[in-house]
């Protein structure tokens, strides 16, 4: 499968389980896109790419309400989190993050809507395929929180009916931005 | 027997509640579809055989395996404790709540914490629990336990819970299934910032990584890992596999096999003491033997704990379908419930769960990780009865009757002549007469007030054979007929139709009379000594005959004669020879005209078949899951003319189970082949057709009194007819 199949097949599969996947041009296209979205507090964690791409001054010049100070001081129910990937799976529409930094886990747990930007080199063809940068994760012994994130939050526990958000986010809006970072190591 | 009192009013109680059986049987179809397109594309039985090897070398290697978990979690930060039993694991966590002062426990679904009890533990300590899976939270909030292991509250209705969430948020709240899944995630969001713990259970242990992985839908899982200052796990010891791969394996067919979606929301992957609120997590793993390491000791039932819990078994039980999980289970529920209830609680507490299983063999065919769930059921069984015997009747019927074979048959006949003031004829056909009522007033409930039971042949096949004129002028081959039961005394015309169409394809076929039943009746009901001098008398029989083959009509004397006869012999090596030998020569009467024959191309070749004739199938449990014939029926009914229409879940259980209808649990039996008669009857149809004479005496029987118009019919009388014709 080429790379652009497997785009196709992510967003297709993701888009099955209830993600919004939307492809934009750039980061300053992201920060509009959210901007448009949101209005509330918004959680955008410290991370490598983060920083090195100004995601947050992008986020509060497009009018969003970057949240500053302490996540765990935030809303229990913040607005909306935003964050990079590590990378995808095409098969099921899943995001993987790895998510050991506790601002990552409370930016994508709390909120009513998680933004995640991915970088359409990133997605590999199965979970299968994943096991090689999961291993690289685990590398060494040092405590790993990795995520997968297939579709928002979801429950069928009354009367076998699906219900979108029980105790995740509401919504899951997919991202794609070509030249974020086809590195898969980093988010 | 008070148990089984007690049991049996459990059974009447549930189905005369038929709201939840309804709502059991909406999921079980829609599950079946979601399944096979979750499953698109993929090789269900390649990918299980790999989850059986996966876990199999971790039965084998497990305390090396356990070692390497524990010291590759330890390095990341976890503290972990291995407990013997679940009172050590209670204590364990007691123990740990009270150094943390702890007031809270928010969870999520640990099945393991069920099995102990950890709740109750817990408030008897004085620290309140709250479950913060939505169905698992419903369940606490009634006072209850989960009757299915995936959706723990698939037993309760939204009303129900409507009650249920109005009371504990003193609000009157509609029954609307949205406004009530806000509500759990308001009233638990407040819960995961108040906790003083968090405690997951663990969907795997991973050895080389020393971590866990939590496959979930909600997302509670993720909070209770991530809020809380300390993190504790409470797994059983068997969720540990080798590496990452085999535990991306089990992500690859869990969620698949459960619910039918591809992945589940969230596949979250933990090791160690991660960041938590600027210090570093306190996390305990507690791994709980509580009765597996001597389940895995166990030669003949180690194989369920391959199980990676997805429930599926449940979902196609038509047993479970019926009652539910509250009534067919303990802690776990349906068939790999029964297995663990026995050695988790003890096998008196899996006793009358034993028997309630039907033996359709269905969980067996969905399990993902292979395991024989009614094989081991039946070994459970025997182990019962070996302890608590089975009863008057069929220890009588088993024991006394059925080894002695001239005693059974000549009883046969003289019940043969004794029916006589109870049977009718069936009025218009060439139909064998019925049972339509029985005196005994008593047994009429369980026995004729919903199906008419067939009459004993007036002479049965054994009588007749001999009587039979075979015209061969080629012999092909020649054949050793393995009557069963059911068509020897029974249904003998299905015998001599089989005569009528293998001549005609240049087959003889002989009948060894020193055959006798294939013991698996006497087998199911636990009794396995019966079992095996059944099976030496048969084995004598067909040995001393000289075949090529031997056929059967019935895919349980079958399956009897080609798989179980070489078990119930193997400690014997002059016989289990002589019972590998028969093994290999013995099939399914259609599977061996179309594969041996190749049956359809010689029959379509026929002059004079009649065409067009509508009829469906019912596929039996044996023949598709116990012999894996289930399209070779079908193929000779075309090439005899016949058109198949195919009905909504045709290779569901007829009810039937040899003994179970009549004498473990007819009312049960009663429901499972109603959901028959009604998918037959929506065909539209006029002839059923299968391959079984147990599931011929169950649906002649209940369409006798619910829809007289449809004739059920075996594959090979429907293929004599049709040759007949053929015939100058």
């Amino acid at each position: 499968m080429s790379n652009q199949q497997q785009v196709e097949k992510f967003m297709e599969m993701a888009g099955k389980v209830g993600a919004e996947t939307v492809k934009l041009v750039d980061l300053q296209s992201v920060a509009g896109y959210i901007a448009s979205q949101v209005s509330g507090q918004t959680l955008v964690p410290s991370t490598f790419l983060a920083e090195k791409h100004g995601l947050a001054r992008l986020l509060s010049s497009s009018g969003v309400n970057v949240f500053k100070g302490d996540f765990r001081g935030a809303d229990h129910v913040p607005a909306a989190g935003v964050t990079f990937s590590n990378f995808a799976l095409a098969d099921t529409g899943t995001i993987v993050l790895e998510s050991t930094a506790e601002d990552i886990r409370l930016a994508t747990t709390l909120p009513e809507k998680h933004f995640i930007l991915v970088d359409p080199a990133t997605i590999l063809k199965d979970n299968l395929a994943a096991a090689a940068p999961m291993n690289v994760f685990h590398a060494g012994n040092d405590p790993v929180f990795v995520a997968y994130i297939t579709g928002p939050s979801r429950t069928a526990d009354i009367e076998r009916v699906l219900t979108i958000g029980c105790h995740g986010p509401r919504e899951l809006h997919i991202l794609l931005v070509d030249g974020i970072s086809d590195d898969m190591m980093e988010n | 027997m008070a148990g089984d009192a007690t049991f049996k009013k459990s059974i009447d109680t549930a189905i005369k509640n038929p709201k939840l059986s309804e709502a059991l049987h909406l999921f079980g179809d829609a599950y079946l579809v979601a399944r096979q397109n979750a499953f698109h594309g993929l090789d269900f039985e390649e990918m299980r055989r790999e989850m059986a090897d996966i876990k199999d070398e971790v039965r084998i290697n497990r305390k090396e395996l356990l070692t390497e978990f524990i010291t590759n979690a330890e390095k990341a930060g976890s503290t972990v404790f291995v407990a013997q039993d679940v009172q050590e694991a209670n204590d364990y966590v007691i123990n740990i709540a009270r150094k943390n002062k702890a007031r809270l426990i928010v969870k999520s679904k640990s099945m393991v914490s069920e099995e102990a009890h950890l709740n109750r533990a817990l408030e008897a300590a004085g620290i309140r629990t709250a479950e913060t899976d939505l169905g698992e939270w419903i369940v606490q909030l009634a006072g209850q336990r989960p009757s299915h292991m995936v959706m723990p509250a698939i037993h309760m209705f939204k009303e129900d819970v409507a009650k249920l969430f109005s009371k504990q948020t003193g609000k009157e709240l509609s029954p609307e299934i949205k406004t009530l899944v806000n509500v759990a995630r308001e009233q638990l969001r407040k819960e995961y910032f108040d906790a003083d713990i968090g405690l997951t259970g663990a969907n795997f242990l991973v050895a080389e990584t020393g971590g866990i992985g939590l496959v979930t839908n909600e997302g509670n899982a993720r909070l209770c890992a991530t809020l809380p200052r300390v993190h504790i796990v409470f797994a059983g010891v068997h969720k540990l596999v080798r590496t990452i791969e085999d535990a991306i394996k089990i992500t690859r067919l869990l969620p698949r096999n459960a619910t039918g979606q591809l992945l589940t929301s969230y596949i979250t992957w933990i090791r160690g003491t991660v960041p938590t609120d600027g210090e570093k997590k306190e996390q305990h793993i507690i791994l709980i033997d509580g009765g597996r390491e001597k389940l895995y000791e166990s030669k003949a039932c180690r194989d369920a704990l391959r199980c990676i819990q997805c429930g599926a078994c449940a979902n196609v039980c038509p047993v479970y379908q019926t009652v539910g999980g509250h009534v067919f289970g303990s802690i776990y529920i349906s068939a790999i419930g029964i297995i663990l209830t026995a050695f988790y609680e003890g096998l008196d507490k899996a006793k009358e769960l034993t028997r309630a299983c039907i033996g359709c063999r269905s969980c067996s065919a969905v399990c993902p990780s292979g395991i024989d769930l009614e094989e081991i059921i039946l070994h459970l069984r025997n182990e019962v009865t070996g302890k608590y015997g089975m009863g008057v009747i069929k220890n009588v019927a088993f024991k006394a009757i059925m080894k002695n074979r001239s005693l059974f048959h000549s009883m046969v006949r003289a019940a043969s002549k004794l029916q006589k003031p109870i049977i009718s004829k069936v009025s218009g056909g060439d139909s064998p007469p019925i049972i339509r009522h029985l005196p005994l007033h008593f047994m009429a409930k369980d026995f004729t007030e919903w199906r008419d039971l067939p009459a004993v042949a007036e002479k049965s096949f054994r009588d007749i054979f001999d009587t039979i004129e075979q015209h061969v002028e080629n012999p092909q081959y020649t054949v050793g007929f393995f009557v069963g039961c059911g068509a020897d005394f029974v249904y003998p015309e299905v015998g001599v139709a089989l005569i009528r169409v293998l001549n005609r394809l240049q087959v003889k076929v002989v009948f060894p009379k020193g055959q006798n039943c294939c013991g698996i009746p006497a087998l199911y009901a636990g009794d396995s000594e019966t079992g095996i001098d059944l099976a030496k008398q048969s084995v004598r029989a067909f040995s001393d005959a000289e075949v090529d083959y031997v056929l059967s009509i019935c895919p349980t004397c079958t399956m009897g004669v080609k798989r179980d006869f070489i078990k119930r012999l193997s400690d014997d090596p002059d016989w289990s020879e002589k019972a590998q030998t028969l093994s290999e020569k013995t099939m399914d009467a259609s599977l061996f005209i179309e594969k041996i024959l190749n049956g359809s191309e010689k029959i379509s070749g026929l002059e004079n078949l009649i065409t067009g004739e509508n009829v469906t199938y019912h596929d039996s449990c044996h023949l598709k899951r116990g012999n894996n014939v289930w399209q070779e029926p079908r193929n000779l009914l075309q090439s005899a003319g016949f058109m198949v229409t195919e009905m909504k879940n045709s290779d569901r259980c007829c009810g039937f189970g040899g003994t179970y209808s009549f004498l473990s649990h007819p009312q049960i039996s009663k429901q499972i082949t109603t959901d028959k008669v009604i998918a037959i009857a929506e065909t539209g149809v006029k002839t059923v057709a299968m391959d079984c004479p147990g599931c011929m005496m169950m649906l002649k029987g209940a369409m006798g009194k619910a829809n007289g118009s449809i004739r059920c019919v075996h594959t090979i009388e429907l293929l004599a007819a049709a040759i007949v014709k053929t015939d100058k």
